[in-house]
């Protein structure tokens, strides 16, 4: 009897791999509650600390910040899912379209036509037709850098080693960094935008949310929603991720890679350039190698959460700002850098897939 | 059959690749030779473009310093009166077949044109002749001052310089013609004795010496970048673990050394002790900072790296326990010496022991190559599942190329602050591990000569190339009569120059200088079809 049982279930007690093994599944799925267990945690430790006007003031922070990464992330995310490469350009599209921006208000006044009055003294209808006008723009002009950097520096590479087009992608970043240092100069460079976006919304438990954070939290949630609903409803948003999911076929049925690949680029980098104007206005000034610490933040905020996934890029993208400005607040600003990164490695060590993603097969 | 008619059966002769009408899939030793062959042809365009430049190098000093300079063309143009005359024209006759014969092969080769010019004792011979003429040209100069040796010239302001670039050139070739079948089989051991033979004398003969010798200083820093490239090759190279964050362990390496020679905690270890301490601090940390990389793949892996690469000189920015520092970091390391004698300030012993090093690290790295752990390498990199399957222990596997990596960098580091007196937190950024994964990938993965020959590149467009862009295109401005050349502030452009020129190798030579064969074949298998590319539009 003894002996059948022996067969029928051996008596193999759990090896120590198996265990680890059972308990790292557990952790990879409870880890999103976790993540916002942590944080929410850190938001009552400073409550406590500080005062919950501070509290609410970090959180208000955060989640500025945040949106700025989360618009940057979107381009990295689009950009790896479709031909899994790490556009290190990306961040510097970001700086770069900041500075159309710039040129956009500036020509405009030299035309006669002087879009920041028109945005500063002309009320709300004043403002939003400035941005009618300065966005758009902005978004061609960046969409179509990001089109040429891909035609010029990528597409030639698409079947070459995987390594090649990540050292041109470091060598479009250092062209467009030097670029814009030649033609800008050391010094941050004010936008004049500043003052397009002013004063107190409402206080609530003595938090004072003033328009700006509402316009850079609202553009960015909307700017995303709009673009997760471009690719789930559209043509070319379904072309997209046909192509990342799986090229060839794609092709085989029909779809023009190219013209797709081009269009994921320069979505990609308009949805940047949303970040860019809006980071002018929020901030007022910017420096010519101001993309490169964004864009490797915006990097980890996409593989946050979960690269290819534009709603885990979003999400990224506010938790690691709100994670930055909240460590930052407990442990000291100087260490804002290591706190995303310590986040980051204890995220993948314990959810390798990062917040959303799905298991990625093996591109090394 | 009559027996005149002589057709050999096709199975008892080799059929040639193009015979065939595909590429075959390569087999490891095949495509070792093939890598090989890459070296011989990198021997061939090094000694070539030695020659020439050797050649030219007095005329543009000629012209750049205002006359005082001799070159062969001098004594070529000059009445053919003189004994160094007939030196110069030897010299002119072997360069000039050694340049026929490589175009006529390079042409036979690649492109199918003509037969391949084979003469290659030949040419060996006429190489050798040539260095032989350029070495006696400067024994006359140099050592017996014989001005009369040209006729009536005798102003020969940098003949040294010159001299040794055209017997550098002439001595590389005949060594790759008359070895070329040892250089096919050992690449990198032929490639580490050239590189130390001609490498050791670059600061004795361009030189002076002084401590703020720039040029030695320039090529002490390339030393370090190659040592780095090395390093990264392993982990990025051999075994496909993509490092964006390689600095961390350069920066590990000269803390760990800074500390144990410097005031700030009082330790006066002799260097040559601090070197393996380092290097075994250094492996230590690339085994714990690659065990968290173990479950993650691909570019999660990358990003991880990166992380730890931004950590750590975060944490000595922020002077960490106390231990590095902060922002203005370890100061007053002292110089090593040896046998009594201290380096100090003068660059070129750092440079001469790094030189030494490398082609240590160059010796070791290719036996590692093709060692049981090597191969295990390979066999995660291509595929980490299949691997496993075939009993390699993945995790040890991995963690033994992260410390090994790493240690090259320990190496490095302990060195870098040895020389510099003093290693501070942005040293170590970002930028650092950009750049040596730049060397890596330019030189050609998985192989140490491509490796070190990336290193040498990218070190020699960093600092030498573009700090004197400035003065060389006002030169080349005057000479052509362009003068606005000369007007354009370079210095503004740096960073675009360097940006492009890593575009254009890239886009020119995607694998590398030296790409590895049989990781090209074995990437292009795993990719998508070449026929899909080809409707694709991607070529």
């Amino acid at each position: 009897m003894s002996q059948q049982t022996a067969v029928i279930r051996p008596a193999v007690r759990p090896t120590t791999a198996m265990r680890v093994r059972r308990i790292n599944e557990v952790a990879a799925q409870i880890f999103p509650a976790v993540i916002i267990a942590v944080l929410v945690l850190l938001i009552i430790i400073t409550a406590q600390q500080s005062g919950v006007a501070v509290a609410g003031e970090q959180l208000l922070n955060g989640l500025t910040i945040g949106g700025v990464y989360a618009l940057i992330a979107v381009g990295y995310t689009m950009v790896y899912g479709i031909i899994e490469l790490i556009n290190f350009a990306h961040g510097d599209v970001f700086t770069l379209s900041a500075f159309y921006s710039v040129l956009v208000v500036r020509y405009s006044s030299a035309l006669g036509f002087d879009l920041n009055s028109l945005a500063v003294n002309h009320g709300v209808g004043g403002f939003v037709l400035a941005m009618a006008i300065v966005l758009p723009i902005t978004m061609l002009l960046a969409g179509l850098t990001g089109v040429t950097i891909e035609r010029v520096a990528y597409r030639r590479l698409r079947n070459a080693p995987k390594l090649a087009p990540l050292i041109t992608a470091v060598g479009v970043s250092f062209f467009l960094e030097g670029l814009m240092q030649a033609r800008a100069g050391s010094a941050n460079v004010p936008t004049g935008m500043r003052d397009w976006v002013r004063g107190d919304a409402f206080t609530i438990g003595g938090v004072t949310v003033t328009w700006k954070d509402i316009f850079v939290v609202g553009s960015a949630v909307f700017a995303m929603v709009l673009l997760q609903t471009f690719v789930r409803r559209t043509r070319l948003g379904k072309a997209m991720r046909a192509t990342a999911q799986e090229r060839d076929a794609s092709l085989l049925s029909g779809i023009n890679i190219n013209r797709t690949i081009a269009a994921t680029f320069f979505i990609g980098s308009a949805m940047a350039a949303v970040g860019g104007v809006v980071y002018s206005i929020k901030e007022g000034e910017i420096t010519w190698n101001l993309g490169f610490q964004f864009g490797i933040i915006a990097f980890t905020s996409a593989v946050l959460g979960g690269i290819g996934n534009i709603v885990g890029a979003g999400l990224g993208g506010f938790l690691i700002g709100l994670f930055a400005v909240f460590g930052s607040q407990l442990i000291g600003a100087q260490w804002a850098n290591s706190i995303i990164f310590i986040m980051l490695i204890i995220v993948l060590t314990f959810r390798p897939v990062g917040l959303l993603g799905q298991r990625l097969p093996d591109r090394a | 059959m009559p027996d005149g008619v002589a057709t050999p059966p096709l199975e008892e002769r080799p059929l040639a690749p193009e015979e065939v009408g595909v590429d075959l899939p390569f087999t490891a030793a095949e495509a070792a030779a093939e890598e090989g062959q890459a070296v011989f042809w990198i021997f061939v365009v090094a000694g070539l473009v030695f020659l020439v430049a050797g050649w030219l190098l007095p005329w543009f000093v000629e012209l750049t310093s205002n006359g005082v300079g001799f070159s062969p063309q001098d004594a070529v143009s000059s009445a053919p009166t003189g004994i160094g005359t007939v030196l110069v024209y030897v010299i002119g006759v072997a360069m000039v077949a050694n340049i026929a014969g490589a175009i006529s092969d390079v042409l036979a080769v690649h492109w199918h044109i003509g037969r391949p010019w084979r003469m290659e004792r030949t040419r060996a011979v006429l190489a050798l002749a040539g260095a032989i003429s350029a070495f006696s040209i400067w024994v006359l100069i140099g050592v017996y001052r014989e001005e009369d040796l040209f006729g009536h010239l005798s102003a020969f302001a940098s003949a040294d310089g010159a001299i040794w670039m055209t017997l550098t050139g002439m001595l590389v070739l005949a060594l790759a013609h008359g070895f070329r079948e040892q250089v096919a089989r050992h690449p990198d051991q032929f490639f580490a004795g050239v590189f130390l033979l001609f490498g050791a004398l670059v600061p004795v003969i361009f030189g002076n010496q002084q401590a703020t010798e720039v040029l030695t200083w320039a090529a002490g820093a390339a030393a370090v970048y190659t040592l780095l490239a090395l390093g990264l090759n392993v982990v990025v190279g051999f075994a496909g673990l993509l490092d964006l964050g390689y600095a961390a362990f350069f920066a590990i390496g000269a803390y760990t050394a800074g500390s144990m020679a410097s005031p700030r905690h009082g330790l006066h270890i002799p260097f040559w002790v601090i070197v393996f301490v380092a290097v075994a601090v250094a492996a230590l940390f690339g085994a714990v900072l690659g065990a968290p990389t173990l479950r993650l793949r691909g570019d999660y892996l990358a990003i991880v790296t990166l992380g730890f690469g931004e950590i750590i000189p975060n944490a000595a920015q922020n002077n960490l326990f106390s231990q590095t520092g902060g922002p203005n970091g370890i100061t007053g390391i002292r110089h090593p010496d040896i046998f009594g004698f201290n380096f100090g300030q003068n660059p070129r012993y750092y440079y001469w022991s790094l030189l030494f090093v490398i082609v240590l690290v160059i010796l070791a790295f290719s036996n590692l190559q093709r060692s049981r752990l090597g191969r295990a390498w390979v066999a995660i990199r291509e595929d980490e599942i299949a691997a496993a399957a075939t009993g390699i222990n993945t995790v040890s596997t991995k963690l033994l190329a992260f410390a090994i990596g790493a240690s090259v960098s320990g190496l490095a580091g302990s060195f870098y602050g040895a020389q510099l007196g003093v290693v501070t937190p942005e040293d170590f950024e970002f930028a650092v591990s950009v750049t040596a994964l730049t060397t890596v990938v330019l030189g050609g993965l998985g192989s140490n000569t491509g490796a070190a020959l990336g290193g040498i590149l990218v070190s020699f467009i960093i600092f030498w190339v573009l700090p004197h862009l400035q003065e060389w295109m006002t030169t080349v401005g005057q000479t052509t009569g362009i003068t606005s050349l000369g007007t354009i502030n370079y210095s503004t452009y740096t960073y675009i120059v360097y940006g492009l020129i890593l575009i254009s190798i890239m886009l020119l030579r995607p694998g590398g200088l030296l790409p590895s064969k049989a990781r090209k074949v074995e990437l292009q298998a795993g990719h998508e079809s070449e026929s899909l590319a080809a409707v694709q539009g991607v070529v």
